[in-house]
């Protein structure tokens, strides 16, 4: 599952980096406490989060997300999305609440094992 | 269904705005990434060590030709018109313009002389100062004691002529703390590689809170280390970063890397940790209501530094500092066989 997958999934819209990039989804993280965020242990996390702020971005950097979802349609600051890009995180805006959210991305991901 | 459109606020977030304000115009103009040497001398000089204290002045009967003759002689723009030392006024080269344009040149100071002053006191810092130059257009500032005397003038050449000289100074020091071979002192310890950078952190600038992090991540990928290292010390160093964000009054973060380690320390200016082992435990914090809806402020800021480092060090004085230090052991390389 890419990010451009990512964005289907979710009825999004990618706003800041690279539709094309070939990293896939390792694990989803969905969580609003960055410090919980840094303690996880996964690759490639794919950060579902609805704290729209640099600090989102930042932290994703660190642990090397492959991306970062802002859910519930929350408003993004120009600032952020500057900060995306310059630190190549993909961001994507999505309507969907961080539940509904993560109920597709599991269906997603058992009909991707299925196939 | 509609097609979903974001929004995308424009400008800064909000909060930056409430940080923007509250933060010296010092930090802003010269940015985020000052030194915090420079920062630091800012607040340590006071407009007095700085100020020139031989104050040519006219008595406010002297003429503006008078006056005139006494800037050409002197090569200064800008008179203090004075007695006793109470400041009067001020007659700068434009009143005398205005005078020779005018015709009032031998009338005297006192009826042409600027009296909406602005001055600066003495024990301010020299942050203040350069606030001031760049909020009025004036080239020089007169400088009054507590007692409202005048005791000296500033112009922007002295604020220049003091930051070159002390920050030659810090330099050379700096010089000396960091190539300690190159004063031939500890040749035998000197290691192969060697590398230290550091960042200034600024009280309450979320908005570039991580920053530093972010860069030391970006440096050691460059360097081709482990990624799970990477991981570990880029962890370490963005809870520390934001620790002195939300915490202190300000600080640094510093990145030394050698043979055998890589090092995050970083240090702040106050105000100190009362109870050590309290903040360092899970879940323990005395963050705020807006610091947590930045996403941080759960208590998880040392205890998390600790976690992923193999060494933790960690020293306060109240009112005074803290200094943190993680310590990464990088695992050394197989040893290509000999011979």
């Amino acid at each position: 599952m890419t990010i451009t997958d990512v964005v289907k999934i979710l009825d999004g819209k990618l706003i800041a980096g690279d539709a094309t990039s070939p990293r896939v989804v390792g694990a989803v993280v969905a969580n609003d406490l960055m410090s919980d965020v840094l303690l996880s242990d996964y690759d490639d996390i794919l950060l579902l989060t609805s704290l729209a702020s640099d600090q989102a971005i930042r932290t994703a950097h660190i642990v090397g997300a492959m991306g970062v979802v802002i859910h519930n349609a929350k408003p993004l600051s120009e600032t952020m999305i500057k900060v995306a890009d310059d630190l190549a995180i993909p961001l994507v805006s999505s309507p969907l609440s961080k539940y509904d959210a993560c109920v597709r991305l599991h269906d997603a991901f058992l009909a991707e094992e299925r196939a | 269904m509609a097609e979903y459109s974001p929004v995308i606020l424009k400008g800064q977030q909000t909060s930056d705005d409430e940080i923007l304000a509250k933060t010296p115009l010092d930090e802003k103009a010269l940015g985020g990434d000052s030194s915090v040497i420079i920062m630091e001398l800012l607040q340590r000089f006071k407009v007095r060590d700085v100020m020139k204290r031989q104050i040519i002045c006219v008595p406010r009967k002297a003429t503006l030709r008078e006056a005139q003759h006494i800037l050409k002689e002197n090569r200064i723009s800008g008179l203090p018109v004075s007695e006793n030392d109470r400041l009067y006024g001020i007659i700068s080269v434009n009143d005398i313009i205005n005078g020779l344009d005018g015709g009032w040149m031998d009338e005297p100071c006192e009826a042409h002389m600027s009296k909406n002053l602005v001055v600066l006191e003495a024990g301010m810092p020299l942050s203040f100062a350069l606030r001031y130059f760049n909020n009025y257009t004036y080239g020089r500032f007169p400088v009054l004691d507590a007692n409202r005397k005048l005791v000296g003038i500033i112009s922007q050449r002295d604020v220049m002529r003091a930051l070159l000289y002390e920050l030659s100074v810090e330099i050379r020091k700096l010089e000396r703390k960091t190539r300690p071979e190159a004063e031939g002192g500890g040749a035998s310890e000197t290691k192969k590689n060697f590398f230290r950078k550091e960042w200034a952190v600024v009280h309450n600038d979320l908005s570039r809170a991580g920053h530093a992090a972010n860069s030391i991540k970006s440096l050691l990928r460059e360097r081709k280390i482990d990624r799970s290292l990477i991981r570990r010390v880029a962890v370490a160093a963005y809870e520390l970063e934001i620790n002195i964000c939300i915490h202190s009054h300000g600080g640094v973060l510093v990145l030394l890397i050698d043979d055998d380690a890589i090092r995050i320390t970083a240090k702040d200016r106050g105000p100190g940790i009362a109870d050590i082992e309290w903040a360092c435990r899970d879940g323990t914090s005395t963050a705020n209501d807006w610091i947590r809806s930045m996403g941080f402020g759960a208590g998880m800021g040392l205890s998390n530094s600790k976690r992923v480092a193999d060494t933790f060090n960690i020293a306060s004085e109240v009112g005074k500092y803290t200094i943190v230090e993680c310590i990464f052991d990088i695992p050394k390389a197989a040893e290509p066989p000999q011979g």
